[in-house]
């Protein structure tokens, strides 16, 4: 397959992260042709670009523009960097490599939206690339492509890069904007949605680094153009973090579309020989899983979504048959109720209780039974939660437990029988007593 | 921000037809229609819904996911089901899930009974566990404060106390710490959390996680009652719910009234019950015996020794504390004008007030309501502290400039607490309150000596016309004509939502003077032959022209300045008699009888709020020990004197007050009911005879404090009241002298915040506490008053010496 790069065009070429490097290759050029034309019809290239969002959602990026309240206020465009999803990758290598291209899309977006104050929200275990992002900003301050009246076009901004503490729910666009603020980082109540009252309480566009990034390539094509590549309702090319049971896991870009079976065992290489796709993640870890007979499925938005899963943030996580069920279950339980923020009950609850039953199935002290209270338990938390991290265990997990129902029924029993032969430890509280 | 225009809107929930007020919420809604739907997280008083707790999910038609009702405001024609199959799912999910970790200690919990966790549990539950993994454990129970006690296995993290700190009281010490099912309600390093109005958190907890620790244990909620009264420890008169056990208050909560106190309540008004029933109170009538000390005594004889005073006709005076109903300061005055043919009779300890200027700031059509504290444009809060002298007002205030961008303007002299809410924070020199009014006269007429003036005069003239000032008795009676000479600038007569609202300082300061226990005022603000005021009183005490004083529920020694002189003068009194609960200096010293005062949960009566509500006090419990209805010994009293009331009921007190007060013509106790009726709304409104204003007078400017001396000012604290000392739970916040110094004249004198330091004035000597206040003007000290020792009324002059002690 010959591959289409959009973003990843050249993207090792060395210096590409400086502002020479970049300009070099045609950067800021989009801008300049941005700032000839009105803003209303940027919004227009964007949305016919039929670009959707590349954070999780896939909300169309030109329509959540249009929903910014028009007029002299002050508003806010936040870049979500807290690339947290377990497995995805992306925005990292496109922020270490090609900064300037996320600083060029924000200032477009900006100038289209007549915002005048925008922030980068990383991730603080992104430090390195928070240092040339830092630096990346300050070049293009001193170029004149931040500040007052850039390039003459009227328009200003103010970039701020700002970096998280470690918080998976900082991802999401409330809760980042809320940690943004300097508050506890837990998500809000919607509505009022961000685009009428984000940050500050004022109108703020929340979008992810790979969206923002392509908005230059948009301009610099043309909407229409730029809509020709992808399938009808996934325009474009995606960044795929590929991981897990491959044998070259790594980032790539494929045209949406692409079926998924050609980015696991063509560009990655598939499982090691001898090993087969036991399950497989098509959109980060909070994807439900697809099993070896769905990769052929075509990898976009609606098919994706057709067949039970979604695209995400187009982390693909493939695990071979050297794992058990279980195993990847408790990982994922492990992690979200780790990083449940507490705010919800069926979340806050749902999780840690799903995890501590996965822990009684290991142990040898579950019955088949707890499988059902365990699927049921997933579809209480589905749709009732205040936002989507509770969603995002239970439809994986839910679609585990279905999908190998009768392997954890044989590891209830092995485990039972296990633990009559060795000593089990009574199953260990999460939460060590008498803290504070 | 004036009050938002209403609109109704048609909707259907489960079937049945509901016309709601826009921007109300389903779950409002629903219950119109007698549907209930369960949630924990909600509560209006709190602000914005958080929709947390995802108890009240419920399907909306044309919305595909379950929606929380707690937050989506009625539309027209919406169709919402609160009871089909996925709803009632949802909603006992959110219940199982909850008890995966909140523990079935029901039978040992403070909450069994009245436990909203209990009862949807009941109501909404699956009826049978599927959970049997092992719940999280804490340490329990800690001490959260030396008033509240916290079980975090019990919490079910609702919110509702961390928005109460962080959104209502403002104080930000409630804090979640940790993440998901470990997160824990905390506060900032594990430091007690110590607040003014710390225990509404416990009435907020929908579990028996916060618990009241002088009620935890105390009862069950099947053998309490609970009766509704008002809080008489300051003018602010929060509705409360008294809960009663055999006869003894055993917990105060608020008894929400919007119009009063918007369901809050202080801690001092929530925890101060145990003065009730503690062995310090005065429950039995005492009498001066033989050996000079006072004793206890029959009613028989304490009367009978009363009834002294009856020989002293045209020399006796009264007294009359805050906390004294209008009827009973109805009885006093005709003790002393009828009986003792005296006129010395007052109750506004502060100073007088000419009486046409007291009508005026007391005329119906200036003034303010309480809620329009809420929904003015601008309100200027103007020499009183209000988490002081009117505690729940603070809270108001706040929620106005939070929640509907009401602008704060201060003036004051001492800082306020309320100063980062204000748009404008302006000081003045203590003494000079007449001065800088007018200054702000002058700068509302366009001529601003300064740009202070300039700015807030600018602020409450083009800010809005919905003006409300809010000032404190403790402005001198020469600054008021300035105050309506404001007010008349700024239009506030006549005008709903503006005006001006008195924070006295007495309870029922205001019901008081309109009983008539003015010097120069009878019932209804009517012209009397004028007598002397509290500080001529004690002149004429020490002159020998008074030789009977008639102390109802104050202790000069304790609530008036010039101590000295007041201890002089009672010294020379021929008998003293006063009503008091509590023992205090002065009336151990010089008292001849007490009599045993009631509380407000035992006593009949009405009181006027700041803003004109009369309000009703009802008995909750029965007379503990000897104690009798002050009026009823009030009544005897003036039968002594040869005044034939006529009295036989509190009842018939009040009715005989409505007939000597013209304004409250037609007023019944059954109108005043459980939520208090505002008499400048009524009729007899127009019977309050018309004030006048005297011009004002000419101030003279205050002159700096010399060279290492300070300027005086005096504050009295939320904590300074008798009621307080003697209830052992508040015993840790007993005001004591807390010397306010501004930072730069504690670095010059080489005090440190905290040291012990002398306050010297003329030979006399208060021992304190400095506390370095960032705010404090320089070259200023405030002394706390009203307080058991080292009390500020010890010193005359506005100069003091502060020293290292």
């Amino acid at each position: 397959m010959t591959p289409t790069h959009l973003l990843f065009d050249r993207i090792d070429e060395p210096g590409l992260n400086t502002l020479q490097g970049y300009e070099k290759r045609g950067g800021y050029s989009a801008l300049r042709k941005a700032f000839a034309i009105p803003q209303a019809a940027i919004v227009e290239e964007i949305s016919a670009s039929g670009l959707r969002g590349r954070g999780g959602a896939g909300f169309k990026m030109g329509q959540k523009a249009s929903f910014l309240p028009k007029g002299e206020m002050a508003k806010y465009l936040v870049c979500n960097a807290d690339e947290s999803e377990p497995g995805t990758f992306k925005d990292r290598e496109l922020m270490q490599k090609c900064p300037h291209m996320l600083i060029e899309g924000m200032i477009i977006t900006t100038f289209a939206t007549g915002i005048n104050h925008a922030f980068i929200y990383i991730r603080g275990e992104y430090e390195l690339q928070a240092d040339i992002l830092e630096a990346a900003i300050a070049e293009a301050e001193a170029a004149g492509f931040i500040g007052e009246n850039i390039l003459g076009s009227g328009h200003s901004l103010k970039l701020v890069l700002h970096r998280g503490a470690g918080a998976y729910i900082c991802g999401e666009e409330t809760g980042l904007l809320d940690s943004l603020e300097g508050k506890r980082g837990n998500p809000r109540l919607k509505p009022p949605f961000p685009a009428i009252e984000g940050l500050y309480a004022g109108p703020t566009l929340v979008n992810n680094v790979e969206t923002l990034a392509t908005v230059p390539t948009i301009i610099n094509m043309g909407g229409a153009e730029y809509a020709k590549i992808g399938t009808e309702g996934s325009t474009g090319t995606k960044l795929v973090s590929v991981s897990g049971d491959v044998q070259r896991p790594g980032n790539y870009e494929i045209v949406l579309g692409t079926s998924s079976r050609e980015i696991i065992f063509d560009l990655c290489g598939g499982p090691k020989p001898g090993r087969t796709v036991k399950m497989w993640f098509p959109g980060g870890s909070s994807s439900p899983v697809l099993l070896e007979e769905d990769l052929d499925v075509a990898y976009d938005f609606d098919t994706l979504a057709k067949a039970g899963s979604m695209l995400g943030s187009g982390a693909i996580i493939v695990v071979d048959d050297t794992h058990s069920a279980l195993e990847v279950a408790q990982k994922l339980t492990k992690f979200y109720a780790h990083e449940s923020c507490g705010k919800c009950v069926p979340c806050r609850e749902g999780t840690n209780w799903t995890h501590k039953m996965l822990a009684r199935i290991e142990s040898g002290e579950a019955t088949p039974m707890d499988l059902d209270i365990l699927a049921s338990v997933q579809t209480q938390i589905i749709g009732n939660c205040l936002c989507v991290l509770g969603d995002a265990m239970a439809m994986p997990v839910g679609s585990i437990v279905a999908k190998f129902r009768d392997e954890l029924e044989a590891e209830i029993e092995a485990a039972s029988e296990r633990a009559n032969t060795v000593p089990v430890a009574p199953v260990q509280d999460a939460i060590p007593v008498g803290a504070h | 921000m004036p009050r938002p225009e209403q609109t109704i809107v048609k909707l259907t929930i489960d079937g049945r037809e509901v016309e709601a007020i826009a921007g109300t919420m389903l779950v409002d809604a629903a219950k119109q229609v007698d549907v209930e739907i369960p949630y924990f997280c909600y509560e209006p008083k709190l602000g914005e819904p958080v929709g947390a707790c995802r108890m009240c999910l419920v399907e909306i038609e044309g919305i595909p996911k379950l929606q929380t009702s707690c937050s989506t405001p009625v539309r027209e024609g919406m169709v919402v089901n609160t009871t089909v199959d996925r709803v009632l799912e949802a909603q006992n999910s959110v219940i199982e899930f909850l008890l995966v970790n909140h523990p079935l200690d029901c039978p040992v919990c403070d909450k069994g009974g009245e436990c909203p966790l209990q009862d949807y549990t009941f109501g909404w539950g699956r009826g049978k566990s599927r959970v049997i993994e092992p719940k999280r454990h804490f340490v329990k129970p800690l001490a959260l404060s030396p008033l509240i006690a916290i079980d975090r296995e019990r919490c079910i993290l609702c919110y509702r106390c961390v928005r109460f700190s962080q959104e209502v009281a403002e104080d930000w010490q409630l804090i979640f710490t940790e993440r998901g099912a470990h997160t824990f309600v905390g506060t900032h390093d594990g430091h007690p959390y110590v607040a003014p109005f710390s225990g509404n958190i416990v009435e907020l907890c929908p579990v028996g996680a916060l618990t009241s620790q002088p009620y935890r244990f105390r009862a069950r909620p099947w053998d309490i009652e609970g009766a509704g009264g008002i809080c008489t420890l300051c003018p602010s008169q929060c509705n409360v719910e008294f809960t009663v056990r055999d006869d003894k208050v055993v917990r105060v909560l608020s008894r929400e009234n919007s119009a009063v106190d918007d369901g809050w309540l202080c801690d001092k008004g929530r925890f101060a019950y145990q003065a009730i029933h503690v062995d310090e109170r005065i429950t039995e009538p005492l009498v001066r015996g033989e050996s000079g000390e006072l004793e206890s005594a029959s009613w028989e004889a304490a009367l009978g020794a009363a009834r002294a005073i009856a020989g002293h006709r045209g020399r006796g005076a009264a007294l009359v504390g805050g906390q004294a109903t209008n009827e009973e300061a109805y009885l006093l005055g005709r003790i002393v004008r009828e009986g003792l043919q005296s006129h010395d009779i007052d109750s506004r300890l502060s100073g007088t007030v000419e009486l046409g200027l007291t009508r005026a700031l007391a005329a119906p059509a200036l003034q303010a309501t309480v809620a329009d504290l809420e929904f003015a444009h601008t309100v200027l809060v103007l020499g009183t502290e209000p988490v002081d002298d009117s505690p729940i007002l603070d809270l108001r205030i706040r929620k106005g400039v939070r929640r509907n961008g009401v602008k704060l303007a201060i003036a004051s002299a001492r800082p306020s607490t309320l100063d980062p809410n204000a748009t404008l924070s302006l000081r003045y020199a203590p003494g000079s309150e007449a001065e800088f009014l007018a200054g702000l006269d002058a700068a509302l007429s366009g001529t601003a000596a300064s740009d202070e003036f300039g700015a807030l005069a600018t602020l409450l003239k083009d800010g809005g016309e919905d003006v409300v000032i809010l000032w404190g008795e403790s402005l001198p009676a020469q600054a008021l004509p300035t105050l309506l000479s404001i007010a008349g600038k700024l239009g506030l007569t006549d005008r709903d939502g503006a005006g001006l609202l008195e924070v006295p300082n007495g309870t029922n300061a205001r019901g008081i003077r309109e009983a008539g226990a003015l010097p120069n005022a009878g019932p209804g603000y009517s012209e009397v032959q004028a007598g002397r005021n509290a500080a001529e009183i004690a002149a004429a005490l020490t002159a020998g022209d008074v030789t009977v004083l008639y102390l109802f529920q104050v202790d000069p020694l304790r609530d008036l300045p010039a101590r000295a002189s007041w201890d002089a003068a009672l010294g020379k009194a021929a008998v003293v008699v006063a009503h008091a609960s509590v023992l205090t200096e002065g009336l151990a010293r010089h008292a001849d009888v007490v009599f045993p005062a009631e509380s407000s949960a035992e006593k009949e009566g009405t009181i006027v709020h700041p803003d004109g509500r009369l309000q009703r006090l009802r008995a909750a419990i029965k007379h503990p020990g000897e104690v009798r209805a002050s009026w009823q010994v009030l009544v005897d009293i003036a039968k002594a004197t040869g005044v034939e009331t006529g009295i036989l009921t509190a009842g018939m007190a009040f009715q005989q007050l409505t007939k000597a007060v013209p304004f409250y013509a037609g007023l019944t106790l059954e109108a005043i009911g459980g939520r208090g009726l505002r008499w400048p709304e009524t009729d007899a409104a127009a019977e309050m005879p018309a004030g006048a204003a005297p011009a004002p007078a000419k101030v003279q400017a205050t002159e700096p404090a010399p060279e290492g001396k300070l300027l005086l000012g005096t504050y009295r604290s939320i904590w300074a009241s008798t009621e307080v000392e003697i209830s052992p739970a508040l015993a840790f916040t007993i005001a004591e002298q807390l010397v306010e110094l501004a930072p730069q004249d504690a670095i010059a004198l080489g005090i440190e915040h905290g040291a012990a330091v002398q306050v010297a004035q003329n030979g006399t000597r208060l021992a304190g506490r400095a506390a370095i206040r960032t705010g404090v003007p320089a070259g200023t000290a405030f002394l706390a008053a009203g307080i058991a020792e080292n009390s500020a009324n010890a010193l005359t002059e506005s100069i003091v010496e502060v020293v290292k002690a």
